[in-house]
């Protein structure tokens, strides 16, 4: 199944420009910095994020946790909590800058032009609600649909994203649906009002190994289908090679590598993203029985309130040297379309050190 | 599968929650007040004789109804009614409320922690026949309880001891007062019995009795611990309306519910001082006690201050 | 939903017959107890030999059980119930029906509930609202302390002060205000009155409320709270619905959830409270009667009406269970 999966993407990723080529992109966030007050004072959890989606195109936006992501996912969409917000950037949907708009114009565009897929579906979904209610809610509330049409088109919507029998289920409450249909569900929300651009954010994270691929497959044919850009959030690599055209890899709040997926796995320009790809169990290496143990990435992502002077990755990286500790790497391109924050980019990218290869998704999941 | 996710910094865990509950006490000047209070009155239920010399129960008749005379008068708060010095009355009263408020919420939680623990911890049969006796005694209000039973057993008589005059409120009021520790232990030793180290204990082969005293016993008294002091006002308070009812504590032993009963008549009568003074004290023990639970629910449950 | 409902009655009936029990049990060693069974039911006050007659023959204690300090008297509990499942609970000292009595005075406390669950819903869900949404604010902390203040105020002292404090100026000053046969008059009037019902009893019914309000402002603005940080708030706002609508469809009505609950709880404590009201403020209710009966040394009739308040509290909470799983289906289901 996964070969439909990456014909789909390839398929659509032929007729198109690459991400940093000219038109104008669907959507662009540009030197986004997000700030969250504490108790300790404030804390920069994303600092001068940059990147571009246009139609028909995936970006993954790749990182461990607390790296940043999933809160520049909801500065995109004006989610923000009370404690955090924006101290600078645009974002930039078709030409117009979100974070300009009013709250209440900015809530207008979510759904609308830009929707969200969450990560955890039981919590996103509300409990004391029916699936139906929550698929056509945008539609009755905001396009005045009438409540038969709005029935109707949930079951529309259920059907499309492949939950069996779907108009016995409208009626039906979140609890009451398994954790993969419950995150078609989810899908099928974020589809109500036919979005140009998809943010998912770890959509898979929360589901059985054997249910994600399923999802993901849903995820990339409906975004063939109908031409949207599709922001891709996880921590998953195998995820980034089976779906995604670009990849943006952050660490500690900043991009540390943004290029196309097939160049980036087949020589990274960056030291994490080498080693991120290093620590991804493959089936063909653990066959052959040589008990090669998996390399990890020693130490552990530095806390947002205190990151370590010069380049945030210096602690754990293999190729760090004494500039790393007082100079913060600039994000530079390295080559076409492709650009690294790292002193040493040209060197690792020559290295070739590359990894086994990561072709499926699927094969990261065995 | 790839997953990167590794803990970050930021959950970082008090290492003793106890004493940074009570250093986020500290730092309050309510809590401090409500605690000197609390003292205060605690001081009055054990050493009546550093507050008044005179003894309640001397009350000359033609003394009745004296108003106030400031501090180094005869009746530094007046008389009531009967002729009895307001202030005497007023601190020997205190003793039997608050320990009838300490024996009651000491036992009660004895009993309700104890259920509560072998029901969450041990499940099944335990389980069903606990919450069943909740349910049972949950829909008997404690007042009604009291009332019903402090009316039957009016006739049998206990002597006029310290303890005597308020065995018969005490065993009614934890009969009826125990149920919600053993609801919120159950509870929450339903939470701890899962916990990894709880599980790590008992493949250890600890013993049920020592993995309920030593790990699950300290997750579920937090919840419980702040229910405290307001568990107190509440049993101060219910005293009170028992003893306005004339079935709380037994005379000849006086209590702050006696002393409103017999003010509040002369309010109108151009004595009002003889039910403000009960009064106030009985706001004064039960405000410095609601403080001081709010407080304690701030510390221990920081979930719900913010 | 409907064998849930008829596991929930049938498990409430059992609940009951259990309640009957135990206050039966608590009846049986007072009378064991007491050097002179009869005795019991009358307290210090001495009872004319037709009372004591009377008792005697309504409660069986001629049965030998009740001489022997223990025993739990199954017999006469049976015959017990037999009689009130006739809808006989017994009479007041002096023979009038207790079901007569409650009869008369059920609609009085009906309506002082009407007051007390509106001042509830009222203030919790206002208060508690305003303080989850403006969380940190001085309108946060000005309604914490406001609840907490409430806490320290025990119904019986609200009452009281106003009884005998602050009505009797209130309503001559209302009367003065406005003429004697206006309405504000009534609503200060320090007692009942059974021509104007609803009037006299507007004032102690809002005290009442008010007293177990600070639970329900508590609860509110802790389930407000969890609500807007929870996932599907942030799902509903991304699809882009006015925050009206989030507010009202996703953060208000997933914690009616807990409210509902909250109100099965503290109706027992409610029950408590209006029998303080209903006494110090003279209305005729169950809760007065019940009063009074203490009052008067009547054990009969406080047994009667204690048994039958039982029973309307596992309606209640019978009526609350249903409710909650209307309203959350994750326990319809179940």
């Amino acid at each position: 199944m996964s070969g439909d999966t990456s014909a789909a993407a390839a398929s659509s990723a032929a007729d198109h420009d690459g991400v940093v080529g000219p038109g104008t992109p669907l959507l662009e966030v540009r030197d986004l910095a997000v700030e969250f007050r504490t108790p300790e004072g404030n804390v920069r959890a994303v600092d001068g994020l940059s990147y571009r989606v246009a139609a028909g195109r995936t970006l993954a936006v790749v990182g461990e946790s607390g790296s940043g992501k999933s809160v520049s996912s909801l500065a995109v969409m004006g989610l923000l909590p009370d404690t955090a917000r924006v101290t600078h950037g645009e974002v930039l949907l078709a030409g117009e800058d979100l974070l300009s708009l009013s709250r209440r114009e900015h809530r207008r565009r979510c759904g609308e032009r830009i929707a969200m897929v969450f990560q955890d579906a039981l919590a996103a979904l509300n409990p004391v609600h029916t699936v139906g209610y929550q698929l056509t809610e945008a539609l009755r509330r905001r396009r005045g649909m009438s409540r038969r049409d709005a029935g109707r088109r949930a079951v529309e919507l259920l059907d499309l994203v492949g939950v069996p029998n779907a108009r016995g289920r409208v009626k039906d409450y979140p609890h009451q649906f398994s954790g993969g249909m419950r995150q078609r569900v989810m899908i099928a929300t974020a589809l109500a009002l036919d979005p140009d651009v998809l943010i998912a954010d770890e959509p898979t994270t929360a589901l059985d190994v054997t249910v994600q691929a399923q999802v993901l497959r849903l995820l990339a044919e409906i975004q063939a289908e109908r031409r949207m850009g599709l922001v891709l959030i996880t921590h998953d690599l195998g995820v980034v090679a089976g779906m995604a055209d670009d990849v943006t890899v952050m660490y500690a709040g900043r991009v540390v590598e943004r290029a196309p997926v097939r160049d980036t796995f087949g020589a990274p320009a960056h030291p994490y993203t080498r080693a991120l790809l290093h620590s991804i169990p493959s089936s063909g290496a653990g066959g052959d029985g040589e008990g090669r143990r998996l390399p990890v990435i020693p130490g552990r992502p530095p806390s947002p309130a205190a990151l370590p002077t010069g380049c945030a990755f210096h602690p754990r990286c293999d190729t760090a040297r004494d500039v790393c500790r007082t100079d913060p790497p600039p994000l530079e391109a390295v080559a076409v379309d492709r650009a690294s924050a790292c002193h040493f980019a040209a060197e690792v990218l020559a290295s070739h050190d590359v990894p086994p290869p990561v072709e499926h998704e699927e094969a990261a999941h065995d | 599968m790839t997953d990167l996710s590794t803990p970050t910094t930021a959950a970082r865990a008090p290492a003793r929650p106890a004493a940074d509950a009570w250093r986020a006490l500290r730092r309050r000047p309510d809590t401090v007040i409500a605690a000197a209070v609390i003292l205060f009155f605690a001081v009055m239920a054990a050493f009546p004789g550093l507050f008044t010399g005179t003894s309640p129960r001397a009350c000359p008749i033609r003394d009745a109804r004296l108003d106030p005379q400031g501090w180094g008068g005869a009746h530094p708060l007046g008389t009531d009614a009967l002729g009895c010095d307001v202030l005497a009355t007023l601190v020997h009263g205190v003793r039997p409320s608050l320990l009838l408020a300490v024996v009651v919420v000491g036992v009660s939680l004895f009993i309700g922690v104890t259920l509560g623990l072998l029901a969450g911890y041990y499940l099944g049969w335990v389980d069903y026949l606990v919450s069943r006796t909740v349910e049972v005694f949950l829909v008997i209000p404690l007042l009604l309880a009291a009332l019903l039973v402090l009316s039957l057993f009016q006739g049998v008589d206990l002597g006029s001891g310290t303890f005597e005059v308020i065995l018969l409120p005490a065993i009614v009021l934890i009969l009826f007062g125990w149920m919600p520790y053993a609801r919120y232990v159950r509870a929450s030793t339903l939470e701890a019995k899962n916990l990894d180290y709880v599980t790590a204990a008992r493949s250890l082969g600890a013993s049920d009795l020592r993995i309920m005293v030593r790990h699950v016993l300290p997750n579920a008294i937090g919840t419980v611990t702040a229910l405290l002091p307001t568990s107190v006002a509440g049993v101060i308070s219910a005293e009170a309306v028992l003893s306005f009812l004339g079935i709380g504590v037994r005379p000849p032993a006086t209590s702050w519910g006696i002393q409103i009963e017999q003010g509040s008549e002369w309010v109108t009568g151009g004595a009002p001082h003889i039910l403000l003074a009960p009064l106030i004290c009985l706001v004064a023990t039960v405000l410095a006690l609601v403080v001081l639970g709010d407080a304690l629910r701030d510390a221990l449950d920081p979930r719900l201050a913010r | 939903m409907g064998r849930y409902i008829a596991r929930r009655v049938l498990q409430a009936v059992g609940t009951l017959l259990l309640v009957m029990l135990l206050l039966h049990l608590l009846t049986t060693v007072a009378i064991q107890l007491n050097g002179n069974p009869a005795q019991a039911f009358f307290g210090d006050k001495v009872a004319s030999p037709t009372q004591l007659a009377a008792v005697e023959q309504r409660f069986n204690l001629d049965d030998p059980c009740f001489d022997q300090v223990g025993n739990p008297c199954l017999g006469p509990f049976v015959e017990r119930l037999g009689q009130y499942a006739r809808g006989d609970f017994g009479t007041n000292l002096r023979g009038r029906e207790v079901s007569d009595i409650v009869a008369a005075a059920a609609p009085n406390t009906l309506r002082l509930f009407c007051v007390v669950l509106i001042t509830w819903l009222a203030l919790g869900m206002v208060l508690g609202s305003v303080a989850a949404r403006r969380r940190g604010s001085t309108g946060d902390h000005g309604i914490r302390l406001t609840s907490v203040l409430i806490d320290a105020f025990p119904v019986f002292v609200l009452l009281i002060v106003y009884r005998y404090v602050v009505a009797v100026p209130l309503h001559r000053w209302a009367e003065e205000t406005f003429g004697e046969d206006s309405w504000p008059p009534y609503w200060f009037k320090p007692s009942f009155d059974a021509d104007h019902p609803w009037a006299t009893v507007v004032v102690p019914g809002i005290l009442l409320g008010l007293a177990g309000s600070a639970a329900f402002i508590r609860l509110v603005r802790a389930g407000q709270l969890e609500a807007y940080q929870g996932d599907h708030v942030r799902a509903a706002r991304s699809k882009g619905l006015a925050e009206r609508h989030v507010v009202v469809h996703h953060v208000v009505r997933n914690s009616s959830v807990p409210v509902v609950t909250a109100v099965g709880l503290t109706f027992a404590e409610a029950l408590g409270g209006a029998v303080i009201t209903e006494g110090l403020m003279n209305i005729y209710g169950m809760g007065g009667v019940l009063w009074e009966a203490v009052r008067n040394d009547d054990v009969g009739l406080v047994l009667g009406i204690v048994t039958l308040l039982a029973a309307v509290t596992v309606v209640v909470m019978i009526v609350v269970d249903i409710a909650y799983a209307v309203l959350d289906p994750r326990i319809r289901y179940d």
